[in-house]
């Protein structure tokens, strides 16, 4: 009978079935200490593969920390980049919307800049007639 | 505060991740190797062919570790037993499906299905005496677990065989209290005739 056999509780065997009931027991034990050796291996392989689950879950388990702080880290460094180089892009930014609001500023000279490419085409033409 | 109290030593610290995750697979190692035997034979004695039984504890022993090997160790037993417990039942389910489909299609059983004129008590049993004298006690006491209904069985090899107390026992067959009670009182009822003479 098995060692962590309990104290009696209501619906235990009487003294008169303990008898037969240790020795049922007995002979229960005998039978699972008789297993072949073949059967033997095969349990044996069964608690190493359930040993292997519960270690590589407790693996994972311990890998998750690890796992969220490498995350968290490259989330905030995504998240902090465009901010740091915010102030680096915004000075040409600010020197090109200057030039182009006193462009936009003088009307006389819009007609000039829009038309900069012919002009261009032109002095070459003249140029090339000179 | 003296320098040496506040000095952490090697044995205080608290054991790294590695070294707890082996601590707790060589807990788990024992606890299986402890049980696996016992967890065969009354799974054995339940679907009456070894390599169903194979199965079912190869089955429990992944369920066990992958959902209850983090649960204190205390608790195992009876977690293990349930996790066992309900294979044996999923395994009497689905045979009983497979032979209302025999019966409905008309077919014969299968040559090695037990036949049900086995569990019918034999009047010309020469009783548990001259068994014994032949020497096959083991024999007649698998035969009486065998005749018994699945959750009396169940119970009387939890509680009697296992050691589980009523609380554990009702939690690994996942049944009242009450039950187990009225299961084990059932079972050694039946169980007393056929074995009370075994020496």
């Amino acid at each position: 009978m098995n060692e962590r056999r309990h104290a009696a509780e209501p619906g235990d065997p009487t003294p008169s079935d303990a008898r037969w009931a240790e020795l049922a027991c007995r002979v229960l034990d005998e039978s699972a200490d008789d297993l072949d050796a073949a059967t033997l291996s095969r349990l044996h392989r069964a608690r190493l593969a359930a040993i292997e689950t519960s270690r590589t879950r407790r693996a994972a388990v311990w890998a998750w920390p690890a796992l969220f702080a490498a995350a968290a880290s490259l989330a905030l460094a995504v998240l902090i980049w465009p901010a740091a180089q915010a102030p680096l892009d915004s000075t040409p930014d600010s020197v090109l919307a200057a030039g182009d609001l006193e462009l936009l500023a003088t009307d006389a000279d819009l007609a000039l800049y829009e038309d900069l490419e012919f002009y261009a085409w032109l002095d070459t033409q003249q140029s090339a007639d000179g | 505060m003296p320098l040496a109290t506040a000095v952490w030593t090697e044995t205080d610290r608290m054991p790294s991740a590695p070294v707890q995750v082996a601590e707790r697979a060589r807990s788990l190692d024992r606890f299986l190797r402890g049980i696996e035997r016992r967890a065969l034979r009354i799974a054995e004695l339940s679907t009456h062919h070894r390599e169903d039984a194979l199965e079912l504890v190869q089955d429990a022993m992944l369920a066990f570790a992958r959902s209850y090997a983090d649960k204190p160790e205390d608790e195992w037993p009876p977690l293990f037993h349930r996790v066992l417990d309900s294979r044996i039942l999923d395994f009497h389910r689905r045979s009983q499906v497979r032979r209302r489909w025999r019966v409905w299609f008309g077919r014969r059983a299968d040559e090695n299905e037990e036949d049900p004129l086995e569990q019918v008590a034999d009047p010309g049993d020469p009783g548990p005496m001259l068994r014994m004298a032949d020497g096959q006690t083991r024999a007649a006491l698998e035969a009486a677990l065998r005749a018994l209904p699945l959750r009396q069985r169940q119970t009387f090899l939890l509680r009697i065989w296992e050691g589980l107390d009523v609380a554990q026992t009702a939690a690994a067959m996942g049944c009242s209290e009450g039950s187990v009670k009225t299961h084990l009182s059932r079972a050694l009822a039946a169980l007393r005739p056929r074995l009370e003479d075994l020496r």
